[in-house]
């Protein structure tokens, strides 16, 4: 046996048809960083719209944008209702509501009508930047993308994850199935009829994960790996961006420019460093990486 | 369920309704002066001190409603049972986004018949301050214990000495460098209260406002005038200078623009319009061209 031969062949390269999920891993963490280093509004929603537009050209067909769409707009105005009852400060007044109302009452300013907007916007922001791990990966390239110390983790979680639609569909199985029986709701006691079961189900469905989760060697060892990922050009540009986005809002923070909005107490418009507003820019380069010359799913290169 | 929410909503608009009719002012009667007089005490953090003589005819008045009639400008929120809490007084901070604020905040005292200050444990709307007490504001840092401004003693002088405050157009800087208002009374080195003026017109500056008149002092009929007893006290004077405009109480009204050459367009306002019309039409292109495959 030569010492060539007792080499350990390379693992393949597995190029995805898109991004590696380990690039959209860090996009979202650095765009989540971006959008939340900072209370501008105009950063926030430069990071929204950056992140509306990746997600608006990777969106795998069939996938539904509505319920992230409600979820977005119930986040925001919840946000900025709670800023406007609860924060009565401002010199703009729009209402006055008593004083003697818990917690609402007192002066309702522009002003926290404003900074609530603000607070709201970086949820969206922050909503968005997270949306494409779970629209546009599948569950086993979020848990692949992960560094090897939270492989498990993520395996932990996401099994528990599913844990939580599983019960919703066992929930409505057995309910389903007791109306044909005949079963109709009549008070809370009534219901056992339809826990119970759905209890049990769930437990016996945990039990049988654990079995084969045990049985495919979880908690052995790390997971073996047949293929090893092929990062591209793209995927190099993207990252680069996204940390710079980031990176450039801390610096700028830790550099004492001015990067926050203080709306008290008079409205005034939020500073805006064009350089930071290009860092927001970079990155939307996701959504540019889709133009590029599709790659074949798997081309194993054993050389 | 409906008509729950309906009569919640109608009970709701029926209150902020009332609550917007005009109030009263606290010393209504006090154009020229009160019958009643309390002294107000504000300490910068940065040592320099504003003082101020109130008078009004009212038993007593909140700490609240002295403020608003020393025509000193400031901002608050409301905290529940506690009241109200000043932000930011005489353009310190200039700016805030919490309140308190993470650095410093602004602590409120008060002088029961000529004692000593003590710390409030309520806010201004339920201080209550009668004749012959003191308000005290010092910006403190927000660790440790508050220490208390400078003593009022001397401020409020007998009647006959305070002179009316009228609101004066003509900005007053007299007397020596002062760490508010330094060098010509333009409009950008004087009135921080412009900048910072938040108080309801309901309540403002019909109250005989003055300033303290010590024997000797410059005392100008009007918010601008030197508080030289202050000045004794804390080593600095305070100048107040702000202007006035019609439709506009005195003392809050905006800054002139400033003098000198017209600043060109905001290179930061314009890439961020850029950027984010490109990329809101980016998206609606987007949603467009999605919604036309869906179909």
């Amino acid at each position: 046996m030569t010492s060539a031969s007792a080499r350990p062949l390379p693992l393949p390269l597995v190029r995805h048809a898109g991004l590696a999920p380990r690039v959209w891993l860090v996009w979202s963490l650095a765009a989540v960083t971006a959008a939340l280093a900072s209370d501008n509004p105009v950063y926030r929603g430069l990071v929204a719209l950056a992140a509306l537009n990746v997600l608006l050209t990777w969106l795998p067909p069939g996938r539904n944008l509505r319920p992230l769409a409600v979820a977005v707009v119930l986040a925001a105005a919840f946000a900025g209702l709670v800023n406007v009852i609860a924060s009565h400060t401002g010199a703009d007044v729009v209402l006055r509501l008593p004083a003697d109302w818990p917690l609402v009452g007192g002066p309702l300013t522009v002003e926290s009508l404003a900074f609530g907007g603000a607070l709201g916007l970086g949820l969206v922001a922050a909503l968005l930047a997270v949306a494409p791990l779970s629209l546009i990966l599948e569950p086993h390239d979020v848990v692949d993308a992960m560094p090897a110390p939270l492989e498990r983790t993520g395996i932990a979680v996401a099994t528990s994850l599913n844990l939580v639609s599983g019960f919703g569909r066992t929930f409505t199985a057995v309910r389903d199935a007791q109306r044909m029986r005949g079963w109709r709701p009549r008070g809370i006691r009534s219901w056992n009829e339809v826990l119970v079961p759905v209890i049990l189900t769930a437990i016996e469905d945990s039990v049988l994960l654990a079995e084969a989760m045990e049985a495919r060697g979880f908690g052995a060892g790390r997971r073996t790996s047949y293929a090893r990922e092929a990062i591209c050009r793209w995927d190099w540009i993207v990252v680069a961006g996204a940390l710079g986005a980031a990176g450039l809002l801390i610096a700028a923070r830790l550099a004492g420019t001015p990067v926050d909005w203080q709306p008290y107490p008079t409205l005034a418009l939020p500073p805006i460093n064009p350089v930071l507003v290009a860092g927001c820019l970079a990155l939307t380069l996701p959504a540019f990486a889709r133009a590029a010359p599709a790659r074949p799913r798997d081309t194993g290169d054993r050389s | 369920m409906r008509r729950l929410a309906v009569t919640i909503v109608v009970a709701m608009s029926v209150a902020a309704l009332a609550s917007l009719a005009p109030r009263s002012l606290v010393p209504s009667a006090c154009a020229a002066a009160g019958s009643h007089h309390a002294a107000l005490v504000v300490e910068h953090g940065d040592g320099s001190v504003v003082s101020r003589c109130v008078a009004f005819d009212a038993s007593q008045v909140t700490g609240e409603e002295l403020l608003t009639a020393s025509g000193i400008a400031w901002s608050g929120q409301t905290f529940g049972g506690f009241g109200e809490a000043v932000c930011a007084m005489d353009g310190e901070p200039a700016r805030y986004s919490s309140c308190p604020g993470a650095d410093g905040y602004w602590a409120v005292f008060v002088v029961r018949g000529g004692g000593v200050w003590q710390l409030s444990n309520v806010g201004i709307s339920t201080l209550t301050v009668a004749d012959g007490d003191a308000e005290g504001f010092r910006f403190v840092p927000s660790s440790g214990n508050p220490a208390a401004p400078p003593l009022p003693a001397g401020i409020c002088a007998p009647a006959s000495s305070v002179p009316a405050a009228t609101p004066s157009a003509t900005p007053t800087a007299t007397g020596p460098a002062t760490p508010v208002a330094t060098g010509p009374p333009t409009p950008a080195a004087t009135p921080k209260p412009a900048a910072t003026a938040v108080v309801a017109p309901t309540v403002r500056p019909t109250a005989a406002t003055s300033d303290v008149a010590a024997p000797g002092s410059v005392a100008s009929p009007s918010f601008g005038a030197i508080d030289s007893a202050t000045a004794a006290i804390a080593g600095v004077t305070a100048s107040f200078a702000p202007t006035s405009s019609a439709g506009v109480a005195p003392g809050f009204d905006a800054p002139a623009p400033a003098p000198g050459p017209t600043p060109g367009p905001d290179l930061g306002l314009l890439a961020a319009a850029l950027a984010g019309g490109g990329l809101g039409g980016l998206a609606l292109v987007r949603l467009i061209a999605m919604r036309r495959s869906v179909r």
